[in-house]
C-alpha cells in the first residue's frame, strides 16, 4: 500500500544518526551493508563483471569524498549515502504496485521484491539516489534499515543494530528511534544540530547528519610563550636551577 | 530464481515482520581475520559449508566488534578466481606463467633435493625472505636452523626504521608495538600515518578521542582519512618532520617546558657523556669501575651511580672525570644542539613549508596540555627504585608516527627526533600520553646481536636478525664488506635489525650463483608493488649468463593466489587462505596485545581448501623435517612434528616458552611461560581464538620502570631481567659506530663508507636532506611523489576481489589545484611523470587538500595485464598504475662500487618516499592506458585450456 | 535522465492515438465530424491501434513485465497507475463509442460517448503527464508546463493524424488541416515556454545542501565511491551537452511543428493532399520523437550533485 502511513501516537522513528565530524571514509559500513544483504553468493545485491573490464553492483550504501572551504577554513568530509527513511517519502507514494512501502510502527522504508515490477519509478523519486535497480533480477533495492537484524531477537540485544552500525570503526553511525527525545540519538542530533541532507525538498528524511566541528579542550595556551631567546633559554635555566630527585 | 531462497530476500519481502529463522543450518566460528595484519576478531557464519557472513567479534581486545571494509569482503576473497589449485613447476621461460600443476609429493622432492644440496655445501646459498606472513618466529626458526643468514621479512622495505628508532631509543616503537592512550589524551599528533596497521583500533581510538573532545593534528602532506578529520592538518613538505619536530623541541627549551622530573627519573639525560674528543671513547658514556653509568650529583656536589635513587643529577654543566677528562650531561649537550639558531621556526619554517607562527603555537599547545593540563590519576604504584607513588601522572600528549616518517632515508633520525620530544615531555607510557603495548618495552635495545657463525650442515649460531651495540656485532668480512647477501648489518646498514628484502633480488642478482642458489619467497609480491622498480626486478629475475642459466639458479614462491610475482617461480607452492589453515599470531612474532595487556591469538581451518593446497606452515614444517633440521627432526633424522598446529602446541623455544602464550602448563592455568597444554589450542577456540591478559591498573603506565609490571613481564617470559628500563634520550650506540668510522678500534668501515657512517650516526637527531633527494637535481625533478594506504584495499591483495576492486578499480594521480594549473592540468587529464628512474603515465586528479610541492596516489592498484585472473583489459592494468616504476632501489652510481641501496643509511629502511619527479601533460592526442605496462603473463596451465571468466553480463 | 526507447515510444505512440480519439471523440460530440463513418471508424482504430502499441512498447521499460498487472493497485497514489487504469478503462469507453457511431454517427449514444472517449483520452494523457510533473528531484520535469505541454501535443499530434485520415478517407483534409496547422502553432509555442522556463531555472540545491552542510560552503568532489558507471550514473547521471541540445531542439521545432505546420497548410490548399498530409504526420511523429528524447536528456537529477554532475 503506497499511500504513507498516517502518523501514528507513540510509532517509533528508527533511523541513523552518521557523524561527519568522525567519519573517515574507510567504506567499512557500505561493504559491510553489502555483505549482509547478499549473505555470500546469494544474490541479494548483484554485482555485474567481477573480475572484467567494468566492475559495478548493487549497494545500498556508498561513501563519497569531498572538500569543503568555509570562511577560508577547508576540510576533506566523507559521506556515506544510503536510504534516508525519508517522513515524506514520494518513493512511496509513485510506486504503482505498493511494492514500495513505508512501515507505519517504525517509518521503515522497504521494497517488497515479491511484488516490485522493476519501473524505476521510485528511484526516479529519490532525490538522494538511495535506490538502485537490481539487474539481474530486474527490481528494485534499497537500504532496509537492517530491518531483518533490528527485530531479529534471536540475536542478542547488543547485536539487534544495523550491519553497518556494527562494523564502522570509528563509530561514526549511530542507530536509532528518532522520535523518542529522550533517545542517544535524538540527544546526539539535539546537541551537535543534526542536519537533514536537501532539507528544503521536504521530503523530512528520518536521518540525520551530524556536522564537523572543532575540539572542545582548549589548547591554546593560557599565557603567551616566552620570547624566542637564542642560546639556553632564561626559562630553562631557571626551570634546571630548581633541585631534582632521582 | 536464487534470489528467492536468501533468508534476506524473504524478510524484506515480508509487510508484517517475518524474521529469518536464526539461521537453523548456520554454525558461527571465532577465528582472526587476515585480510590485513591489524589480525582483528571475527564470527564467521557457515550455512552447509557455505560462507555467509563475517562480523567482527565483539568480545576481541583488537577490533571490539568493528570490521573493515576489507575484513567484510573476506566472504569474496574466499571465491576468487586467483585462487592458485595446486602445485606447479615452470615450464615457459620465467616470467611466462606457463606452468604445469604437479603433486605435492613432487613439489616437496624438488624442494627437498635442492634445499639439501645447498645445505652440504654453504647454507647461506639459500636465501629465504618472507613478506608480512605472521609466522616470522617460524619462518625465521626454519632459517636459522637451516643455517643461513640470508634470512628476513618485510620490515626492510615496510618501516624498520620505526622499530629501530623506538627500540634503541624507548624500548618500544610506534607501528604497532605502541598505541596512544585513547581514555586520556588531550592532544594527539598524527605524523604521516594514512592507515596504519592498528588500521581498526586506531580508527575507534580516533573515534573515542573526538567523543572527549580532544584535539588532532595530522601532519601529513595529504588531507584524507585520519588526516580528513584531524582538527588541524599541517600540510608538512614531505621529509621534512625531523625540521619540525626539532623545531618544536627548541621553542619548548626556550620556554622551559621540559619534564626535568621525568628525565632524570626515567632516562638517560643525566648521564655524563665523555667529551675528549679525538680519544677513542669521546661522546660515550662515563662509567665507573664497575661499569655503573655515572651522572654529577649536585646534593653532594660529586660524581655519582646514575642510577641511585635519591641523587639531585645536574642536567646541564661541564664536569671533572675521575682522569680530569672533561664530560657533560646528555642533556646539556642535546639543550646546546637544539637552541642554536638553525632549529628555530623561523629557520627551518621555509624547508617545511610550515609557518613559523605555527609552529611556535603548536609547540605552546603542547607545552599547555602536558604542563598545564596534565592527568592525575590516583592509582598508587611502585617504581624500580622501591619509591611508591600515590598517584598517575600523566601529560596527555599523544603522538603516533608510522611511514611518512619511515619511508625517508632520514626516517631513522627523524623518528628518533619525535621520540625525544616525547621523553622531553614526559610523554612516555603515562596517562594520556603514547603507551607500550605488552609484551614491550624491553631494554634498550632489546635482544642478541644477529648469527654470524654457519657452517654447511649446521645451524646459525643465533637468530639472523638482531640488534648490534657496535662495530663488533656487524656481518662484515674482513674487509669490512657485507656477509649478508642484502648487505644488513654491514656498514651500508648497520641497524638494518629487519634485513633489507628490497635488495635481495638485486643484490642476488649481482652476486651470482656462486652466492645465491635459491631465492624463496613466501607471502611477498616481490615481482611488482613490492619491488622497488618492478621492470628492473622481473628483468633481474628472468634474465641469464653467458651459459644461458638464470643469473638467479631458481626460485621457490609460496602463494595463495597468482598474483604477479608467481610468474617468475621456477616451482610455486600454493598455499591455503586465511580461513582455510591454523595461523597463529605469536609474542615471539607480531603481537596483537594492547597497553592494557598481553595478547596472542589464532587462525582456525573453517573452510575446506577443496583445491590441492597446502598452509604453507605445515609444508615448511615437512620440508624441515624431510631435511633433519635441529628442532624440527629428532637425532635419526624422524620428524618431529606432524603438523603446524602440533608445532604451536609442543614446539618450545626456551624452557615453558612457546608459540603461545596462554592456556599453558599441564592444567593450561598458566599465562606466558608453562609446560605444553596438549589442550591448548581447543582452549584459545572455546576463548574466541584469543588470548589476553589484563593487566592491573598498578601496571598500566610507567612500564619501563613499574616494578609490579617488570616483574611480572619476566615472569611471562617476556623480558629477562626486570630491571629497569633507561629510556634512550641519547643513543649511546649510534656513538660507537661514529667513533669506528673516525677511525677507532678493531674493526672499521671501509674507506668508502666512513664519511657517511661519521655523518649519520649521530647519538642525538638530527635532520638531513633525504639521500635522494639530495642526489637528485631538484631543478629537474622539483615534485615529491608519495603514495597512501587506500582504507578499503590491501596492497595487491584487494584487487582480486569483487566488492573492494569495485571501490577501486584503477587510480589517479592526485595534486594541488595552483600546481595543475600552473602545468596546464585537470581533472581526469593524462600526465607524463618523470624521474632519475623512469617514466610513467597516467591521470591527474585535483584537490586543496594536500602540501603544494607533493603529488600522491593511491599504493598497489595498478595491476600487471593478466595477473590476479583479471580480464586483460580491466581497468586495473590499463588505467591503474603503481608509482614503484619511476622509483629505484638503487641511489645514483658514484664511482665504480655497485651502487648504493636506496634506503636509510642506519637501518637500511626503503626510502620510497623520497622521490622526486617532474610532471608534463601529455598530448596532442588523448592516450587511452596508463604507461609503462609490462606484457600480459596471466597464469597458464600447460594443456589446460586458458581459464574462462566468470562474468555475469 | 536517460532516454529509453520504450519510454519515448509509450509517450508519443498514446500521445498521437489519445489525441486522434480525442478529436474524434469531441467531433463526434460536438457534430463537427463530417458524416463519414469510415472516417470515424477508421480514427478511433488507429488511435486504439497506436495507444495500444504505446502501452505495449511500456512493458519493456519494466524489469519484471510478466507482473505488469500489479501497476494498477495504486491509483490512489501513483500517476503511474493511474494511466494504467485510465488507458484500460479507456478501451470499453471506446469501443462503445464505435459500435454508436457505427450504429448512428450523429445520434445521442455517438456524442455522448464520444465526449467520454474524448475525456477518458485527455484523462491518460494527463497522468501520463503527472507521472513526470509530480518528480520533485527533476526540475525539468516538476513544474506547471509538463501537465499541458503534453497534453498540448497530444492534441496536436492528433489533429496531424486526423488530416491524413480525413485526406485518405475523403480525399481532403478539410477543417483538418487547418486544426492541424493551429494546433502545430500552440503547440510550438508550448514548448518555446517550456524550454525558456527551464533554461531559466536554477538547480534545485547546491552540493553542499546535498551533504548537509552551510549554503555558504563551498564543495568540490574528492573521491566518488566507485570508480566505474553505477546504475545511479547511467539511469540519472545522463547528461547532453549544451551545443548538442540546441541543434537537437531546432530539429525538433522544424521536425514537429514548423513543417508539419507547413505542409497542412498545403494539403489544405489541396496540394498534393495525400502524399503532404502523409509526411507532415511522419515529420510530427519524428520531430516528437526528437522533442520527447530531449524532454529526457535536457533533466537533470539532483541526486547526480553528489557526484559533482551539473544539475
Ligand atoms: N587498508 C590498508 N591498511 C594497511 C595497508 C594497506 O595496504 N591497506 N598496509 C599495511 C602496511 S604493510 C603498512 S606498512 C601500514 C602503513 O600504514 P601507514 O603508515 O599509514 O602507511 P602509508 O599509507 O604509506 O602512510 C603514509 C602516510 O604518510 C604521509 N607522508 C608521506 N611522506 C610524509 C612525510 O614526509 N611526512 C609526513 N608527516 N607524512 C608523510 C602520506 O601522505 C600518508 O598519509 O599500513 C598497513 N595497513
Ligand atoms: N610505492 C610504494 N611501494 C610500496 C609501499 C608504498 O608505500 N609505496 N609500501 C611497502 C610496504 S610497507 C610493504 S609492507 C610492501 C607490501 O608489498 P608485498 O609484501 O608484496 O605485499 P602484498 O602486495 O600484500 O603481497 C603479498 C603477497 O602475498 C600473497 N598472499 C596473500 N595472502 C596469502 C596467504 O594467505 N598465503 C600466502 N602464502 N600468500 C598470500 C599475495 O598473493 C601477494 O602475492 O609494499 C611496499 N611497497
Ligand atoms: S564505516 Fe564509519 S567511518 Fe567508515 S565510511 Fe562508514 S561511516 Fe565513515
Ligand atoms: S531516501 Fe529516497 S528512497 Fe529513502 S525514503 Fe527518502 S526518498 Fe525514499
Ligand atoms: S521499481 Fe518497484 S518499487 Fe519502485 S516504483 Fe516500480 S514497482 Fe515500485
Ligand atoms: S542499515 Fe543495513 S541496509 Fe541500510 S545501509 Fe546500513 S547495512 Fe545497509
Ligand atoms: S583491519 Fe580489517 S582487514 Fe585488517 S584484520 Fe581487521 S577487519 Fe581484517
Ligand atoms: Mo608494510
Amino acid at each position: 500500500m503506497t499511500m504513507l502511513p498516517k502518523p501514528q501516537p507513540g510509532a517509533k522513528k528508527l533511523g541513523l544518526v552518521i557523524d561527519l565530524d568522525t567519519c573517515v571514509g574507510c567504506h567499512a559500513c557500505a561493504v559491510s551493508c553489502k555483505e549482509w544483504n547478499t549473505q555470500g553468493e546469494a544474490g541479494i545485491l548483484p554485482d555485474y563483471d567481477r573480475y572484467g573490464p567494468k566492475p559495478d553492483g548493487v549497494w545500498l550504501n556508498r561513501v563519497h569524498s569531498y572538500e569543503t572551504e568555509t570562511q577560508g577554513c577547508s576540510r576533506t568530509v566523507n559521506l556515506p549515502r544510503s536510504c534516508l527513511h525519508c517522513e515524506d517519502a514520494l518513493c512511496v507514494t509513485v510506486c504503482p504496485t505498493g511494492a514500495s512501502y513505508k512501515r507505519a510502527e517504525d517509518g521503515i522504508v522497504l521494497i517488497d521484491p515479491e511484488i516490485c515490477i522493476g519501473c524505476k519509478l521510485c528511484s526516479w523519486a529519490c532525490p538522494y539516489g538511495a535506490r538502485e535497480l537490481d539487474e539481474t533480477n530486474g527490481i528494485m533495492r534499497k537500504c532496509t534499515l537492517c530491518v531483518d537484524r533490528i527485530n531479529d531477537d534471536s540475536l542478542p540485544a547488543a547485536e539487534r543494530e544495523p550491519a553497518c552500525v556494527a562494523a564502522c570503526p570509528s563509530r561514526a553511525r549511530h542507530f536509532g528511534d528518532l522520535a523518542d527525545p529522550d533517545s542517544e540519538v535524538s540527544q546526539l542530533v539535539a546537541q551537535r544540530g543534526g542536519a537533514d541532507l536537501m532539507a528544503d525538498l521536504g521530503y523530512r528524511p528520518t536521518n540525520k547528519y551530524l556536522p564537523p566541528r572543532r575540539a572542545s579542550i582548549p589548547t591554546p595556551p593560557a599565557s603567551e610563550p616566552e620570547k624566542p631567546a637564542l642560546g639556553i633559554g632564561s626559562a630553562l635555566l631557571r626551570l634546571l636551577d630548581r633541585t631534582l630527585s632521582r | 530464481m536464487h534470489w528467492m531462497n536468501s533468508s534476506a530476500g524473504l524478510i524484506i519481502a515480508a509487510k508484517t515482520i517475518r524474521i529469518r529463522p536464526a539461521c537453523p543450518v548456520r554454525t558461527v566460528a571465532k577465528t582472526t581475520c587476515y585480510m590485513c595484519a591489524c589480525r582483528c576478531g571475527i564470527k564467521v557464519h557457515l550455512q552447509d559449508g557455505k560462507l555467509r557472513y563475517i562480523e567482527g567479534n565483539r568480545d576481541h581486545p583488537v577490533n571490539r566488534g568493528v570490521l573493515c571494509a576489507k575484513g567484510s569482503a573476506g566472504i569474496m576473497t574466499a571465491l576468487s578466481p586467483a585462487r592458485l589449485t595446486s602445485p606447479l613447476k615452470r615450464v615457459g621461460p620465467r616470467g611466462s606463467g606457463s606452468f604445469t600443476a604437479i603433486s605435492w609429493d613432487e613439489a616437496l622432492q624438488i624442494a627437498t633435493r635442492r634445499l639439501q644440496a645447498i645445505r652440504a655445501t654453504d647454507p647461506n646459498r639459500l636465501a629465504f625472505y618472507t613478506g608480512r606472513d605472521q609466522s616470522q618466529s617460524l619462518t625465521g626458526h626454519f632459517a636459522r636452523m637451516f643455517g643461513t643468514r640470508n634470512y628476513a621479512a618485510h620490515g626492510g622495505f615496510c618501516s624498520v626504521n620505526m622499530a629501530a628508532a623506538g627500540l634503541y631509543s624507548v624500548g618500544g616503537s610506534f607501528w604497532e608495538f605502541g598505541e596512544p592512550d585513547w581514555e586520556h589524551a588531550r592532544l594527539l599528533l598524527l605524523f604521516g600515518v594514512a592507515e596504519d596497521h592498528d588500521s581498526n583500533p586506531i580508527k575507534l581510538g580516533l573515534g573515542k578521542l573526538k567523543e572527549r573532545g580532544a584535539k588532532i593534528i595530522s601532519v601529513n602532506p595529504v588531507r584524507t582519512g585520519y588526516s580528513a578529520i584531524a582538527d588541524e592538518f599541517v600540510a608538512i613538505r614531505p621529509g621534512t618532520d625531523g625540521l619540525f619536530v626539532l623545531a618544536l623541541v627548541h621553542c619548548l627549551l626556550e620556554a622551559g617546558s621540559i619534564d626535568t622530573e621525568f628525565l632524570v627519573r626515567y632516562s638517560n639525560a643525566h648521564h655524563l657523556v665523555i667529551h675528549a674528543p679525538g680519544d677513542a671513547d669521546h661522546g660515550l658514556i662515563a662509567r665507573d669501575a664497575a661499569g655503573r653509568e655515572l651522572t654529577y650529583d649536585r646534593k653532594t656536589a660529586a660524581l655519582a651511580d646514575a642510577d641511585a635513587p635519591g641523587i639531585d643529577p645536574a642536567l646541564l654543566g661541564d664536569f671533572a672525570l675521575a682522569d680530569g677528562r672533561r664530560a657533560r650531561p646528555a642533556f646539556a649537550l642535546l639543550a646546546e644542539r637544539y637552541s642554536r639558531r638553525e632549529y628555530a621556526p623561523e629557520a627551518v619554517a621555509a624547508n617545511c613549508g610550515i609557518e613559523a607562527p605555527t609552529i611556535r603555537r603548536i609547540a605552546a599547545e603542547i607545552a599547555e596540555i602536558a604542563f598545564r593540563q596534565a592527568v592525575v590519576l590516583d592509582q598508587p604504584w611502585i617504581d624500580t627504585a622501591g619509591r611508591r607513588h600515590a598517584s598517575m601522572v600523566g601529560r596527555p600528549v599523544a603522538m603516533h608516527a608510522m611511514r611518512g616518517i619511515a619511508a625517508h632515508s632520514n626516517g631513522f633520525q627523524t623518528c628518533r627526533a619525535i621520540h625525544v620530544l616525547q621523553m622531553l615531555i614526559g610523554a612516555i607510557d603515562t596517562p594520556g600520553s603514547w603507551r607500550y603495548k605488552s609484551p614491550y618495552p624491553k631494554p634498550v635495545p632489546g635482544g642478541p646481536p644477529p648469527g654470524r657463525a654457519t657452517a654447511p650442515g649446521s645451524a646459525l649460531d643465533a637468530p639472523p636478525l638482531g640488534f648490534p651495540m657496535g662495530p663488533e656485532d656487524l656481518l662484515v668480512d674482513e674487509d669490512g664488506e657485507a656477509l649478508r647477501l642484502d648487505r644488513a648489518f654491514s656498514w651500508e646498514a648497520p641497524l638494518a635489525i629487519h634485513g633489507l628484502m628490497h635488495m635481495a633480488i638485486a643484490r642476488a642478482f649481482e652476486a651470482g650463483a656462486s652466492k645465491v642458489d635459491t631465492l624463496f619467497l613466501f607471502m611477498a609480491n616481490m615481482a611488482w608493488n613490492s619491488a622497488m622498480n618492478p621492470r628492473e626486478t622481473t628483468r633481474m629475475l628472468s634474465e641469464c649468463d653467458a651459459e644461458g642459466n638464470y643469473r638467479i639458479p631458481f626460485v621457490i614462491v609460496a602463494d595463495a593466489f597468482s598474483s604477479e610475482t608467481v610468474a617468475y617461480a621456477d616451482l610455486v607452492l600454493p598455499d591455503t587462505t586465511y580461513l582455510e589453515r591454523y595461523d597463529c599470531i605469536s609474542l615471539l612474532d607480531r603481537p596483537i596485545g594492547s597497553a592494557h595487556g598481553p595478547a596472542d591469538a589464532i587462525r582456525i581451518p573453517v573452510l575446506a581448501p577443496g583445491r590441492d593446497v597446502r598452509p604453507f606452515q605445515d609444508v615448511l614444517i615437512e620440508l624441515a623435517g624431510r631435511l633433519g633440521l635441529d628442532d624440527f627432526a629428532d637425532a635419526d633424522g624422524r620428524p618431529l612434528y606432524s603438523s603446524y598446529a602440533d608445532y604451536i602446541v609442543r614446539h618450545q623455544r626456551k624452557p615453558g616458552v612457546g608459540p603461545l602464550a596462554g592456556f599453558r602448563g599441564r592444567g593450561g592455568d598458566e599465562a606466558g611461560t608453562g609446560a605444553p597444554n596438549p589442550e591448548q589450542l581447543r582452549r584459545y577456540v572455546e576463548n574466541g581464538s584469543f588470548w589476553m591478559h589484563e593487566l592491573p591498573p598498578e601496571q598500566l603506565y610507567f612500564k619501563h620502570a613499574n616494578r609490579a609490571y617488570l616483574t611480572g613481564a619476566k615472569a611471562m617470559g617476556f623480558i629477562e631481567s626486570d630491571a629497569r628500563i633507561v629510556l634512550g634520550l641519547y643513543c649511546e650506540p649510534l656513538q660507537r659506530f661514529r667513533l669506528a668510522a673516525q677511525g677507532h678500534g678493531p674493526r672499521q668501515p671501509p674507506s668508502r663508507l666512513r664519511a657517511r657512517v661519521a655523518r649519520f650516526f649521530d647519538p642525538l637527531p638530527f635532520w638531513f636532506v633525504p639521500l635522494e633527494e639530495e642526489m637528485t637535481d631538484r631543478s629537474r625533478f622539483p615534485l615529491h611523489a608519495i603514495t597512501q594506504r587506500p582504507m578499503a584495499m590491501y596492497h595487491s591483495w584487494g584487487s582480486q576481489n569483487a566488492w573492494l576492486r569495485q571501490i577501486l578499480p584503477e587510480n589517479r594521480l592526485y595534486l594541488h589545484r595552483e600546481l595543475a594549473r600552473s602545468i596546464g592540468v585537470t581533472d581526469e587529464d593524462w600526465v607524463w611523470v618523470r624521474s632519475r628512474s623512469g617514466n610513467l603515465r597516467c591521470q591527474v586528479r585535483t584537490m586543496t587538500g594536500v602540501n603544494r610541492s607533493t603529488v600522491w596516489t593511491w599504493n598497489a592498484v595498478g595491476k600487471r595485464a593478466g595477473a590476479w585472473a583479471l580480464h586483460r583489459d580491466a581497468p586495473e592494468s590499463r588505467r591503474g598504475f603503481i608509482l614503484n616504476h619511476v622509483i629505484s632501489e638503487f641511489l645514483p652510481r658514484q664511482g665504480a662500487a655497485s651502487p648504493a641501496s636506496n634506503s636509510d643509511p642506519v637501518t637500511g629502511q626503503a626510502a620510497w618516499f623520497d622521490l622526486t619527479v617532474a610532471i608534463e601533460r601529455c598530448g596532442p592526442e588523448v592516450p587511452t592506458e596508463t604507461a609503462p605496462r609490462l606484457g600480459a603473463n596471466p597464469l597458464r596451465l600447460v594443456g589446460a585450456p586458458e581459464p574462462e571468466r566468470r562474468s555475469e553480463r | 535522465m536517460r532516454p529509453s526507447a520504450s519510454v519515448l515510444l509509450l509517450t508519443t505512440l498514446t500521445g498521437g492515438g489519445y489525441g486522434l480519439l480525442a478529436w474524434i471523440g469531441a467531433g463526434a460530440a460536438l457534430q463537427l465530424l463530417p458524416a463519414s463513418r469510415p472516417l470515424a471508424l477508421g480514427g478511433i482504430a488507429l488511435a486504439l491501434a497506436l495507444a495500444s502499441a504505446g502501452l505495449l512498447a511500456s512493458t519493456f521499460h519494466l524489469g519484471r513485465p510478466e507482473r505488469a498487472w500489479r501497476a494498477f493497485s495504486q491509483w490512489r497514489s501513483s500517476w503511474l497507475s493511474r494511466e494504467g487504469v485510465a488507458s484500460v478503462l479507456a478501451y470499453p469507453v471506446t469501443i462503445a463509442f464505435a459500435i454508436a457511431v457505427y450504429q448512428h454517427p450523429h445520434g445521442i449514444p455517438a456524442r455522448v460517448l464520444g465526449a467520454a472517449a474524448a475525456l477518458a483520452s485527455a484523462g491518460t494523457v494527463f497522468c501520463t503527464a503527472m507521472i513526470y510533473a509530480s518528480l520533485k528531484p527533476i526540475r525539468q520535469w516538476h513544474n506547471p508546463h509538463t501537465a499541458p505541454g503534453y497534453l498540448i501535443h497530444a492534441v496536436f499530434s492528433g489533429a496531424v493524424l486526423l488530416a491524413l485520415l480525413s485526406t485518405a478517407v475523403l480525399g481532403v483534409p478539410g477543417t483538418a488541416a487547418a486544426a492541424a496547422a493551429v494546433s502545430a502553432a500552440v503547440a510550438l509555442a508550448a514548448k518555446a515556454l517550456y524550454w525558456r522556463h527551464i533554461d531559466r531555472q536554477s538547480p534545485l540545491a547546491t552540493l553542499a545542501h546535498a551533504i548537509g552542510l552551510p549554503r555558504d560552503t563551498e564543495v568540490k568532489p574528492l573521491d566518488a565511491p566507485h570508480f566505474t558507471e553505477n546504475y545511479i550514473l547511467r539511469e540519472m547521471g545522463f547528461a547532453v551537452a549544451r551545443r548538442h541540445a540546441a541543434r537537437l531542439r531546432r530539429l525538433a521545432v522544424a521536425l514537429a511543428f514548423a513543417l508539419p505546420a507547413a505542409l497542412s497548410i498545403l494539403a489544405g490548399l489541396r496540394v498534393m493532399p495525400l502524399a503532404l498530409t502523409s509526411a507532415a504526420a511522419a515529420c510530427a511523429l519524428l520531430g516528437l520523437l526528437t522533442e520527447r528524447w530531449l524532454f529526457f536528456a535536457e533533466a537533470t537529477h539532483v541526486s547526480a550533485l553528489y557526484y559533482g554532475r551539473p544539475v
